[in-house]
């Protein structure tokens, strides 16, 4: 009898406890198995982060920014009230989890279960000796929100100039800093361009936004903001949530590439753009490109800053101009000392090029290497670059037959025209020339109303991008859409006279045989 | 009834085009869900309804019942606001089929290409040639040593390999979005899984320009590895991809 009781009363202390296990979540942290957590690391992610932790994997000299040193156990993106240096679990589990966009780091919930990412947490925090005899830190508040409106960006606008934001984020939150800034350890560090909320690293909700502004990102220059009262740098509660809202409010989805978009549309106008900056270029819809670094043959480059390209391009029955427009956080300009002070590595211009195939008629075999062409299918190139202070900036025409056998054009000739210029983190460049050319053999013939594969490349000299080192994309489409005119209404109707008229007649035949 | 058949089979026939092929291509490589391209689903739609008229009206008796309707409204005078309408829907849905075919758009061409074209049977790198029916990776044999060569051959991999082919080996790396086709997924059971070593030892050799025609030369963004590293380090990158994903390469079968 006794026995059947104390059984029961056990069960029931067991059914309590699981139950609060489950209400609590970091429970199961706390559970994260720190073998198994060595286990995983060992096979996944010692490669970048190394086999103590030290951020000396293989792989850490080839990305920037650098991984994370788990021996030093400080970490960037946190939620913890602010008084904590210390992340909480749920933070390294997040990471760990979603990964950081615009990094090496990827979501590791694709491959490894919960159980695995928990003992992974339970590892790295036994990396270092900053989390012994230490406390999960609790989450940090989130007091009532201001909502957003007009007026709540305006003060938030007001506020990113007088907390100084901007000294590093830039006017219009391009990213375009007015300091050379770097990693704790050093590594080159460009700011956030927050008008790309798509390659936040801790989230891009308003309270994640929040939680940086509040704390900071630990291991940057990026500062702490939270105080009781506004000044010297510090924002209020309410202050806070003002610059949140302008954030937000940032956002500018034209730089984001859309899944499935490949092809730049040209579109047919009686005259064309004169300049970069001219307001008829807003009609033409532009297409978004990725840039991805140059990692595929010698000199590649492994920390490429620019990640995209827009492209519209309008024609005549004479010319095709196109207008090219990226986000850069530096005019690199040599000579010019700002952007030396904020250079990494030897200064160089900033730089574009397109690239089509020197021969349309002859693509049907296949389109030329995307790098440079080869001898049996040149390319040709149209080039803009910054320059220097002293000549300005230039552009140039020529074909290749492979990486630096150039052949070059006489752009004047082909009616070649480029200018650029640069305003609050971006450059906007426009380049023009004829259709037709005379130089059959150095210059692509470009022709309405046919495919033509097209490929980009850039140039920040800012970042040590010179030569083979730059960002570039693969082959994309070129679409000059002829004019369509009459056809457009014209072909339909025609169809539909004839099939009205034919069943009419039909049906008149028909009844006379009856 | 049997008028009916055939037009089932049309319908049988479209679904399975619309859903069986994608679900098939799924169930090989899990986490895509290839569909036919358009182009290709309008033609063979048109066969199929071409082939039904024509079965239907073999017969005297198909004939008159598909034909027979039509031309009872075509030409009874009882009917003539039934004709009017069908008529215009008539005129109206061949100028809408016209406007689709003329309206402007900007729809990328499709590009086929062979993912596992046949291999040369000798390939060319590093000034030498070897015979890829013999070809065998040095270091499988040395079977004591292999974790060493593994782990050597996962730093080529984070080093040269990963911003295309990802830190999971899944084919999405930071990189990948930008290229056209896609780095390979070596996890997957379609690639490394179903490949010899000799094989994955030429496309990694000799990568995207390598490829023979059918693979559309050019176009692939994989490097021509034979110009950056080692004959070496590709035989361990090699021990290194089915290691991590823990496939087994496949074996050349032998002739007697
Ligand atoms: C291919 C390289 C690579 C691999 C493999 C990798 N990481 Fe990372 N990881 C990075 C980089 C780079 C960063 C730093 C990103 C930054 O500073 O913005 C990082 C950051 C982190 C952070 C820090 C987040 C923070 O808030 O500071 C954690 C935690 C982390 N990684 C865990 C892991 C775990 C666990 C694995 C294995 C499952 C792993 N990483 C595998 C590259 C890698
Ligand atoms: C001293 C320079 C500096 C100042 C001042 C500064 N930031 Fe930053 N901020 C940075 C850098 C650098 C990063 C990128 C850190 C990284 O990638 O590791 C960053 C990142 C961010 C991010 C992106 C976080 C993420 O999840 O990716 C946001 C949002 C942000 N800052 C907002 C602000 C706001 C708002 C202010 C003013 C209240 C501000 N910053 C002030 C340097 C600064
Ligand atoms: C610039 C991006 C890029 C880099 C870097 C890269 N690859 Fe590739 N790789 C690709 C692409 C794209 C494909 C798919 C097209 C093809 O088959 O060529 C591919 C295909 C392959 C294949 C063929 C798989 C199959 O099923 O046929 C192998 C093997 C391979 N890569 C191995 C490697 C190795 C090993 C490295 C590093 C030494 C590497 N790749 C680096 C882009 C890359």
């Amino acid at each position: 009898m006794r026995s059947t009781k104390g059984i029961m009363t056990v069960a029931a202390a067991v059914a309590l406890a699981v139950y609060f296990a489950a209400l609590t979540g970091p429970a199961i942290a706390a559970a994260g198995d720190v073998k198994n957590g060595e286990t995983v690391y060992m096979k996944k992610c010692w490669w970048c982060h190394g086999k103590e932790g030290e951020a000396d994997g293989p792989g850490a000299d080839f990305m920037i920014p650098p991984p994370r040193n788990f021996a030093d156990g400080v970490y960037k993106y946190r939620s913890s009230a602010p008084d904590s240096d210390l992340p909480r679990d749920e933070d390294l589990f997040r990471m760990i989890s979603d990964g950081m966009p615009g990094t090496s780091m990827p979501a590791w919930s694709k491959v490894l279960d919960e159980k695995q990412r928990w003992d992974l947490v339970a590892y790295i925090k036994s990396l270092t000796d900053m989390f012994e005899d230490m406390e999960n830190p609790p989450e940090m508040a989130y007091p009532s929100p201001a909502p957003s409106s007009p007026d709540s960006i305006a003060k938030g606008k007001q506020l990113f100039k007088d907390a100084k934001c901007f000294e590093c984020h830039g006017e219009g939150g391009k990213g375009n800093t007015i300091k050379k800034l770097k990693e704790e350890s050093g590594a080159k560090l460009w700011p956030r361009n927050l008008t790309q909320p798509w390659t936040f690293r801790g989230g891009n909700d308003p309270k994640d936004i929040y939680a940086r502004i509040t704390s900071g990102i630990p291991n940057t220059p990026m500062p702490a903001h939270a105080a009781e009262k506004t000044g010297a740098g510090k924002l209020s509660v309410e202050d806070r949530w003002h610059v949140v809202n302008y954030v937000m409010s940032l956002a500018d989805s034209r730089m984001e590439v859309k899944e499935g978009e490949i092809v730049v549309k040209g579109v047919y106008r009686e005259t064309l753009p004169t300049d970069e900056n001219d307001p008829a270029w807003d009609i033409a819809e532009g297409t978004t490109f990725f840039l991805v670094p140059q990692i595929i043959q010698d000199e590649r480059i492994y920390d490429p800053s620019n990640n995209g390209i827009l492209v519209k391009s309008t024609f005549t029955d004479k010319e095709v101009a196109f207008l090219l427009e990226w986000d850069d956080r530096t005019r690199s300009v040599k000579g010019d000392p700002t952007s030396a002070m904020l250079a990494w590595g030897a200064l160089g211009s900033d730089g574009v090029a397109i690239q089509t195939p020197l021969d349309l008629d002859n693509l049907a075999s296949g389109k030329p290497y995307f790098g440079h062409g080869d001898a049996s299918r040149p390319v040709s190139m149209m080039y803009w670059n910054s320059g220097d202070v002293e000549k300005g900036q230039s552009g140039s025409m020529f074909s290749t037959i492979g990486s630096g056998k150039k052949d070059v054009s006489d752009a004047a000739a082909a009616g070649f025209v480029s200018t650029g210029s640069y305003k609050d983190g971006t450059w906007k460049v426009m380049m023009r020339r004829n259709l037709v050319t005379d130089a059959k053999d150095k210059d692509t013939q470009f022709a309405a109303g046919k495919y033509i594969p097209i490929a980009f490349a850039n140039w920040d000299g800012s970042n040590g991008e010179i030569g083979s080192k730059h960002t570039l994309t693969t082959w994309r489409w070129l679409l000059l859409k002829p004019e369509t005119g009459s056809a457009v209404v014209m072909v339909p109707l025609m169809v539909f006279v004839l099939l009205v008229a034919g069943q009419f007649i039909f049906s008149v035949v028909g009844r006379k045989e009856d | 009834m049997k008028l009916l058949k055939p037009w089932i089979t049309v319908l049988v026939g479209y679904l399975l085009l619309k859903f069986g092929v994608p679900l098939v291509g799924s169930v090989l490589h899990p986490g895509t869900w290839p569909v036919v391209p358009t182009s290709v689903m309008k033609m063979y739609v048109f066969f199929m309804v071409a082939g039904a008229l024509l079965i239907n009206s073999f017969s005297e008796e198909g004939y008159n019942a598909s034909i027979g309707p039509v031309m009872d409204l075509y030409t009874n005078p009882a009917k003539g606001r039934l004709r009017m309408g069908v008529i215009l829907v008539v005129g109206l849905f061949g100028a809408y089929v016209a406007y689709q075919y003329v309206k402007p758009t900007f729809d990328a061409p499709v590009e086929l290409r062979s993912v596992h074209p046949a291999p040369p049977s000798a390939a060319k790198a590093w000034g030498k040639s070897y015979n890829l029916q013999t070809l065998k990776n040095p270091f499988r044999e040395d079977t004591a040593n292999l974790a060493k060569h593994s782990e050597e051959g996962g730093k080529v991999y984070y080093q040269n390999c990963y911003f295309c082919h990802g830190d999971m080996m899944l084919g999405k790396g930071p990189y990948a979005e930008g290229f056209n086709p896609m780095p390979a997924n070596f996890v997957d059971i379609g690639t490394i899984a179903q490949l010899t070593e000799s094989f994955v030892f030429w496309r990694i050799s000799t990568g995207g320009p390598g490829l023979p025609s059918e693979g559309t030369p050019w176009i692939s963004a994989m490097p021509i590895w034979h110009h950056l590293l080692s004959e070496e380090e590709v035989w361990k990158v090699i021990i290194f991809l089915y290691d991590y994903t823990g496939h087994k390469p496949r074996v050349m079968a032998e002739h007697h």
